[in-house]
């Protein structure tokens, strides 16, 4: 019995030598997600589609902590994997029941991406997030970064485009299959696997994340 | 109460904390280790450089203590590791309630949410327990009449 004892003590130190497992709970097999995963090329999408890895933002344009991803780790993250060609990125937004304007920013966004001025809208929804958050009035934001003409445009498809929240619908239950409860969610495509990750977070941490991603 | 009682409530709370140990690491070790590295982060306590390390090996610590708890091995030294690492989760708690962090426990993997009265409430009778356990083992070893010598060897 007391060497039983002993041996049991052997059993930690094996487990900590092995390989961390794939994490079935949060993770799914990607052959049924491919073509969700990876759509046709749209202006969410950015970087090599051929990528060895790929990265799928949830984000909600009214959470604070949204803002605080695209505006303090998106800039890094591109410019040093998606830029490289080293990570497919792909934008899908979640807007949340308990935000009041986040429906209307999503159809600003989207209305600017159906223009090709997706990028330079996104950003300003996010870096004037707090003072349209307050008054709904995303409209007056968008304005101050595009021309008269193209604001029309926007303006125009938010107004009448019934279609304009159809690419919403799908991230939505797109995020719902990937369980997600907050956002930002970044999920992290690898080898078939999707690694859905919960929170806000510094880039160092997910540099070192994607470094040992793509060196595996 | 009786000294058999009294070993078997002993043995019943090391095996409460080993359990729960056994489930904090392994929930955490099926996900992915980033997410628990974002559960760290909030908490604001360590530097960035610790986050991955953190992630990767604490919840196989935890798990490695939950069967080293187990086995009854060293059970007065392992029970007082296990009683400092639920003072130190309840402590940080403490203090990221009081500095008004918007943390993710992470306690138990990703989705257990904030912390709140009832993580509070959870944690201190944890902690609690490892307390008692502690103590028990270390008054069982000063006790060789405690439990009778064959009771100890056939657990």
């Amino acid at each position: 019995m007391e060497t039983m004892r002993y041996l049991l003590l052997f059993v930690p130190a094996l487990l900590l030598t092995a390989q961390t497992p794939a994490a079935p709970k949060k993770t799914t097999d990607h052959s049924a997600l491919t073509a969700a995963s990876i759509p046709a090329k749209n202006f969410k999408e950015s970087g090599s589609p051929t990528a060895q890895v790929g990265i799928e933002i949830y984000t909600d344009y009214e959470c604070p902590a949204c803002r605080a991803l695209y505006l303090d780790v998106l800039p890094s993250l591109v410019s040093d994997f998606v830029a490289t060609g080293k990570v497919h990125l792909l934008h899908r937004d979640y807007p949340l029941m308990m935000h009041q304007f986040s429906k209307l920013a999503t159809r600003y966004a989207n209305a600017a991406g159906t223009i090709g001025k997706y990028d330079v809208v996104a950003n300003q929804i996010f870096v004037s997030q707090p003072e349209w958050s307050q008054n709904g009035n995303v409209d007056a934001a968008v304005a101050k970064v595009l021309s008269p003409a193209d604001m029309e445009k926007v303006r125009a498809l938010v107004r009448t485009d019934s279609h304009l929240d159809d690419s919403v619908a799908k991230d939505v239950a797109m995020g719902n299959q990937d369980h997600l409860s907050q956002t930002p969610t970044i999920v992290i495509v690898a080898k078939g696997k999707r690694d859905v990750i919960g929170g806000g977070m510094p880039y160092s941490i997910l540099k070192q994340y994607l470094n040992s991603k793509l060196a595996q | 109460m009786k000294r058999g009682l009294l070993f078997f409530l002993l043995i019943a709370g090391r095996l409460g904390i080993a359990i729960i140990f056994l489930y904090a690491g392994i929930a955490k070790v099926r996900e992915p280790w980033l997410q628990f590295a974002v559960s760290i982060e909030t908490f604001k306590i360590v530097p960035e450089s610790w986050l991955e390390p953190l992630a990767r090996y604490l919840p196989w610590c935890e798990i490695a203590l939950g069967i080293a708890l187990i086995s009854g091995v060293l059970a007065r030294w392992f029970s007082l590791i296990a009683t400092g690492m639920l003072t130190w989760f309840l402590f940080i708690g403490i203090r990221a309630a009081a500095k008004g962090l918007t943390v993710d426990c992470g306690c138990f993997g990703s989705g257990g949410g904030g912390i709140d009265a009832k993580w509070f409430v959870e944690h201190a009778a944890m902690l609690a327990l490892g307390l008692s356990v502690t103590a028990g083992e270390f008054v069982r070893g000063r006790s060789p009449k405690f439990v009778p010598e064959h009771t100890l060897r056939d657990f």
